[in-house]
């Protein structure tokens, strides 16, 4: 749109400027090409306006824009351009320059109280969907200390506090929303739905009380029966420093049983107070291992080892692992000496041995053919005893 | 000025039993230290003597015919400081205890209803308590419960009164100076009247609603009974039963809550509770007061009138806290009251036609029968109840379930 100032433009002058084109062509149309292109260029056939405006791409918008905000108008003035410029990019869904937008228009702090919380409020929207939901909140409480009865501002704050379930403080706001309006159809739904939340997480919380509170009656039921069996307990944490060890072996104990293991298994009592223990069996000639969820105390480990050994493991490639064969044993770890332990024992037998320590409340036994070479190599050089 | 007619009246100072006057004179004589313009301390000393009178059958007899000295006592009772009001509020509460007090005091002054509800709604008035108590004490009869009905409705034109009552009950900390504990029994007395129901019942509005948490309020009786005498009351109206029962208000809860211990229920008995009776501490404690017991069982009572209401009370568990309640009860009139839900929650349906429980016409006969019945219960309570008074321990004994 390069040319003559159009303003200075009188009906002479239009004649004798439109005389002009009959000795020279026009220059200021579109060129056909890109067309498209200039037609976008003029602010009234803009589809979108651009994100950042250069005076130097777009000489016209730039101009527009200082008119519209230009610095002599009053701060109500600009404030409220910034405020529709704000609204008109809220309803594109274009939040994020909406908070510019209502940011611009506060930073003009008119004196227009109602304005200002309507900024805010209208910011604490544009939050609100980008999912800053803190600085709504901060957003509204700021509008509500300009107007106290900005409603809008209510119900947006009753839904930040629904949405970061603080759902007694949402109820707070929805009744004061109503002491505004009493029949507020959206904070009496609001309401509702809050305090309907309030009451189930109530809920939610008595129940992990009580679940918690079984668990720890549970655990000193374990603990209990672990002392009674003058079973000994070592945890791993503490196997450093023995003598703060067997001090805090009741907490570390009940710490360990709260958590899992990582097989997802843990002791358990049974209806007649008989334990049942997660074990471990190691077969350090082949690096594999079998872990067995439950072992009954009274079971033996010779019915394990039928079980388990009924068939030939995949890994048993010379097919000597059969439940006759096998020789269990577990070790002490402070003194590097092995125990061997006759298949027919009990579980608990072999816990009560006064040199067995329950490591991690998982029992661990070795467990290889006794005949094999690997066997006679592995125990070569240490201490083997019998247990009877 | 001051000082000749503090001479003049030191004679007087002593206002006690003066011997040669009747009582009527003596009366009489109080009134110019009580009226307004009084010195504030002769005023203290004459509010305090009035007040004595009143702790009395007798004295208040006597105060019934002193028209001008109520009103001069209202006066003070509601005049701001530095008088002083609080001696001649609680007077007022001790003569609105008295039914006879009624005529004579809204005789005297029209307006106390409207006046006492200004204080007793005022967040500053430093004697709102004995305001709200008198005003409870006053609604308890049927015309004064009118007057204060309609100075509820002139004094918030367009929002109802009611509204700034129950934001005062419902509000902690609303008058720094009085907890309100009163303003329960005010509503309670205000429910007795269809206007004031279809105000608490209003489904665009969130009133009675608000009240349902009270029911647990743990630091007054008073209140507790007045919030649940409410609900009692708003449970008459059997067209909001669906409304009271369904997700919007959802009274039933809040009604079994306080009638509920520390059970601990199966896994499958739970899941049919309504998630504020699950899972309930092991220190639970039910609602020390046996009358707020029975009319929390008469409420459920009612909202099993229709049908439709039965079906959701017994969808809700009720059956499960009543039948543990009923083991625990032990209060003979409330055990009862609790075995006639109990009957109606697990009994059969009633024939068609009648499913309404509270429009059922009930022939005479059987009314009569009915009312023998009562009568007999009646006094199987009070035998009971002087039975354990006369000897507790064996009593105690044989209610062994705990």
């Amino acid at each position: 749109m390069e040319g003559p100032e159009l303003e200075a433009i009188s009906d002479d002058a239009m004649d004798s400027f439109l005389e002009k084109f009959q000795s020279q062509p026009y220059r200021g149309g579109f060129n056909e090409d890109q067309w498209e292109e200039e037609f976008e260029k003029i602010p009234l056939f803009m589809k979108k306006t651009p994100s950042e405006i250069d005076p130097k791409e777009n000489p016209d918008l730039a101009c527009l824009q200082s008119i519209i905000f230009d610095e002599e108008r009053s701060p109500e003035e600009q404030a409220k351009t910034y405020k529709d410029e704000g609204n008109d990019y809220f309803k594109e869904k274009d939040y994020a320059k909406a908070v510019i937008s209502y940011s611009e228009g506060l930073k003009k702090k008119c004196e227009d109280a109602d304005l200002n919380a309507v900024l805010y409020t209208n910011r604490a929207a544009a939050q609100y969907y980008l999912g800053n939901i803190r600085s709504a909140l901060n957003d509204v409480t700021a509008a509500r200390k300009l107007k106290p009865c900005h409603l809008k501002a209510i119900v947006r704050g009753a839904l930040c506090h629904l949405e970061l379930k603080n759902f007694a403080e949402a109820l707070n706001w929805c009744d004061e929303g109503l002491q505004v309006d009493a029949k507020e159809k959206k904070l009496l739904e609001m309401r509702a739905k809050a305090d309907k939340l309030k009451r189930t997480e109530q809920r939610d919380i008595r129940k992990a009380k009580v679940k918690e509170k079984k668990e720890q009656n549970q655990n000193k039921a374990l603990l209990h029966a672990i002392k009674a069996r003058n079973i000994r307990l070592v945890s791993e944490a503490a196997s450093e420093d023995e003598d703060s060890a067997s001090e805090d072996l009741g907490e570390l104990f009940l710490d360990g049983l709260s958590s899992e293991n990582p097989y997802g298994a843990r002791l358990s009592v049974d209806d007649q107070g008989r334990l049942s223990w997660p074990v471990l069996f190691l077969y350090p000639e082949y690096a594999q291992s079998d872990f067995i969820s439950t072992f009954h105390e009274d079971s033996r480990f010779i019915d394990h080892l039928m079980v388990m050994f009924g068939e030939m493991p995949s890994w048993d490639s010379e097919q000597k692992y059969c439940p006759d064969n096998l020789e269990v044993y577990f070790e002490d770890e402070d003194r590097a000496e092995l125990y061997r332990v006759p298949p027919k024992s009990t579980l608990l037998q072999v816990l009560q041995h006064p040199r067995y320590f329950v490591k991690a409340l998982t029992p661990a036994f070795l467990v290889c053919v006794g005949s094999s070479p690997f066997c006679r190599n592995y125990l070569q050089g240490r201490k083997v005893h019998q247990v009877k | 000025m001051g000082e000749t007619s503090a001479d003049a009246v030191a004679p007087a100072g002593g206002v006690g039993p003066a011997g040669p006057l009747t009582p009527e004179a003596e009366a009489a004589k109080l009134l110019p230290f009580l009226a307004s313009g009084a010195r504030a301390d002769l005023q203290a000393a004459a509010a305090k003597h009035v007040l004595a009178l009143t702790g009395s059958g007798p004295g208040r007899a006597l105060l019934a015919g002193q028209a001008a000295l109520l009103r001069a006592l209202v006066d003070l009772a509601v005049a701001p400081a530095p008088a002083p009001a609080s001696d001649a509020a609680r007077a007022l509460v001790n003569l609105a205890a008295d039914p006879g007090l009624h005529d004579p005091l809204l005789a005297a002054e029209p307006g106390l209803p409207a006046r006492l509800l200004g204080r007793a709604l005022d967040p500053q008035w430093p004697c709102a308590e004995e305001a709200a108590a008198a005003l409870a004490n006053l609604s308890r009869e049927p015309a004064p419960c009118a007057a204060l009905m309609a100075a509820l409705v002139a004094a918030a034109p367009g929002e109802s009164g009611l509204e700034q009552l129950v934001l005062a009950l419902c509000t902690p900390g609303y008058n720094a100076r009085a907890p309100l504990h009163y303003l329960g029994p005010v509503l309670s007395n205000l429910s007795q009247r269809p206007a004031a129901r279809a105000f608490l019942l209003d489904p665009d509005r969130c009133v009675v609603q608000r009240l349902l948490p009270l029911t647990q309020y743990p630091d007054s009786t008073v209140r507790r009974g007045g919030v649940v005498g409410t609900l009692r009351n708003c449970c008459f109206e059997h067209r909001h039963h669906e409304w009271l029962l369904g997700p919007k208000v959802d009274i039933l809860p809040f009604l079994l809550l306080p009638l509920a211990g520390p059970e601990d229920f199966s896994e499958e008995e739970m899941e049919r509770l309504p998630v504020d009776l699950q899972y309930l501490p092991p220190d639970k404690q039910r609602e020390p007061d046996p009358d707020i017991r029975k009319m929390l069982i008469e409420a459920i009572m009612l909202l099993t009138a229709t049908a439709s209401g039965r079906q959701q009370v017994r969808d809700q568990g009720a059956y499960l806290i009543l039948r543990e309640l009923h083991s625990w009860e032990p209060e003979p009139h409330v055990r009862v009251t609790c075995e006639k839900l109990i009957q109606v929650l697990i009994g059969d349906e009633p024939e068609h036609g009648m499913e309404n429980l509270l429009e059922v016409q009930v022939p005479e006969d059987v009314e009569q029968q009915l009312q023998q019945l009562d009568r007999q219960e009646q006094e199987q309570c009070e035998r009971e109840q002087q039975e354990r008074e006369l000897a507790p321990e064996p009593r105690a004994e044989g209610a062994a379930p705990t």
